[in-house]
């Protein structure tokens, strides 16, 4: 199958070079058109409520669209997505502000007021800071549903005590070979498109979502359309698991941390630049400490491969404003083809 | 070839939050282009959407130049829909063009017809 889309390759890029390309402008060098992209200010396009006037009861549509937005607010709804639209039922006359901020410290804010006769404007309330309680089930435990953003290598909340596991791999006497080392053309560890596996699949920079119920938890990954459903009612893992790119999972509460043992993968996977065995067992600890993160700890164990389990730490944002991740798939997947100066 | 290193990603997004989820090694950033043209196709898709761009060169040929944005997700954190960009429309393109001299470049940012500039 690689061959063939090998050879559907290069057929492209031997039409591609027959032409020969227009020459671009030239800008000044050694700054990264993502450097100047970032610079880019923050506007509103569009803030509206429609109908503007209502009897009680009735209902209103609010939609907003922002580009190159950082941060996106309306008040008194609070966090939302860049564009949307949202269905209120104000019960008397109000004013909503959408406020956006965004690179080179630009902002910008807008406001539209319902108008429901017979009422007047509720006083706006001061700004209170209030720590919110971390959600819980109805079974005791923290409920961790919900939207959560990347979480960039070394946000990994506290130090680890004294005397833990190490943060970084050691190969075992005789496991170099496990160390991935990649030729110059080689397209690496994403380009195929396959499943990362785990840990790997929440270190890319995509959404996830958990779902959780009371005798199972669904993480979903917008990467590649990935999921678990672990159960957490006690079960053990099934004798020797088909492998797999996700594994067999089996979580249990300890506290408030949900700890989530999983085996039975396939060697396909890497792990921060780690190839593993059959033998990979992964042991998560998913807290949430407050309610705006996910603290997620990997400990990592491979006999056939590192001196010691080792353990990755990463600290996830609640985005409030999502309430699901989008599909992906990986449907345009341009990486195969040597378009850019390849065999 | 294309290559496709994360480390670099994570690196780029530790730089610029929500930059990308590829390496650009294949495309040349250090030195940014910015090209102009009638927008041929918008394809919204995932890993990577992509506009064709019909560019005329020097000599007033018309080159069908590929331009590579980010995810979904990305544009969609910028504002983007899968409207914004239209066959037909004149856009200019900013960013680093193919190592390799093909006619391809994956652009940080884009100049509408209107004149606004959107992170891409």
């Amino acid at each position: 199958m690689l061959a063939r889309v090998f050879a559907f390759a290069a057929l492209s890029a031997t039409a591609v070079s027959a032409q020969q390309p227009a020459p671009p402008a030239q800008q000044p060098a050694g700054e990264s058109p993502y450097r100047i992209a970032g610079r880019l200010p923050v506007r509103i396009m569009d803030f509206k409520v429609e109908p503007a006037t209502i009897d009680p009861g009735q209902s209103v549509t609010l939609s907003w669209w922002t580009e190159n937005p950082t941060s996106i607010a309306i008040d008194p709804i609070g966090r939302v997505a860049p564009r949307g639209q949202q269905k209120l039922t104000p019960s008397v006359t109000t004013t909503y502000t959408l406020s956006v901020t965004g690179a080179s410290n630009s902002s910008d804010k807008r406001s539209v007021t319902v108008v429901v006769k017979g009422t007047t404007a509720r006083a706006t309330p001061a700004s209170v800071s209030v720590a919110k309680a971390i959600p819980r089930t109805a079974d005791g435990h923290p409920d961790f549903s919900g939207v959560y953003g990347y979480g960039a290598a070394g946000r990994g909340g506290p130090p680890p005590a004294p005397g833990s596991l190490p943060t970084t791999p050691v190969l075992k006497p005789g496991a170099e070979k496990y160390k991935v080392a990649r030729a110059a053309d080689d397209t690496g560890q994403y380009s195929s498109c396959m499943p990362p596996g785990i840990p790997q699949s929440f270190f890319v920079p995509y959404y996830i979502q958990i779902v959780q119920a009371p005798k199972q938890i669904v993480i979903a990954h917008e990467y590649l359309n990935l999921h678990r459903i672990i159960p957490t009612d006690g079960r053990a893992h099934p004798p020797d698991p088909d492998p797999s790119w996700m594994g067999n999972a089996v979580g249990k509460w300890e506290g408030d941390t949900l700890v989530i043992d999983s085996i039975g993968y396939n060697d396909k996977t890497e792990i921060n630049g780690y190839r593993h065995t059959e033998s990979l067992h992964v042991v998560e600890r998913i807290s949430r400490p407050n309610v705006d993160t996910l603290q997620y700890e990997a400990t990592v164990e491979d006999p056939n491969v590192f001196a010691s389990p080792w353990v990755i730490r990463r600290t996830f944002p609640l985005l409030p404003e999502y309430d699901s991740i989008n599909e992906f798939v990986c449907e345009n997947n341009r990486d195969y083809r040597p378009l850019f100066g390849g065999k | 070839m294309k290559r496709y290193l994360f480390a670099i990603a994570v690196a780029m997004l530790l730089a610029a939050p929500l930059s990308a989820h590829h390496s650009t090694a294949m495309y040349d950033m250090a030195n940014p282009a910015t090209i102009s043209g009638t927008v041929k196709r918008f394809e919204w898709t995932n890993p990577h959407a992509f506009i064709y761009l019909d560019v005329k060169d020097d000599k007033g040929t018309s080159v069908e130049w590929e331009i590579e944005l980010m995810s979904l997700n990305h544009l969609r954190s910028y504002g983007w829909v899968r409207t914004t960009v239209k066959p037909g429309d004149q856009i200019t393109c900013t960013g680093g063009r193919a190592k390799s001299g093909a006619p391809s470049m994956i652009a940080a940012l884009l100049k509408l017809p209107d004149g606004r500039e959107l992170k891409s």
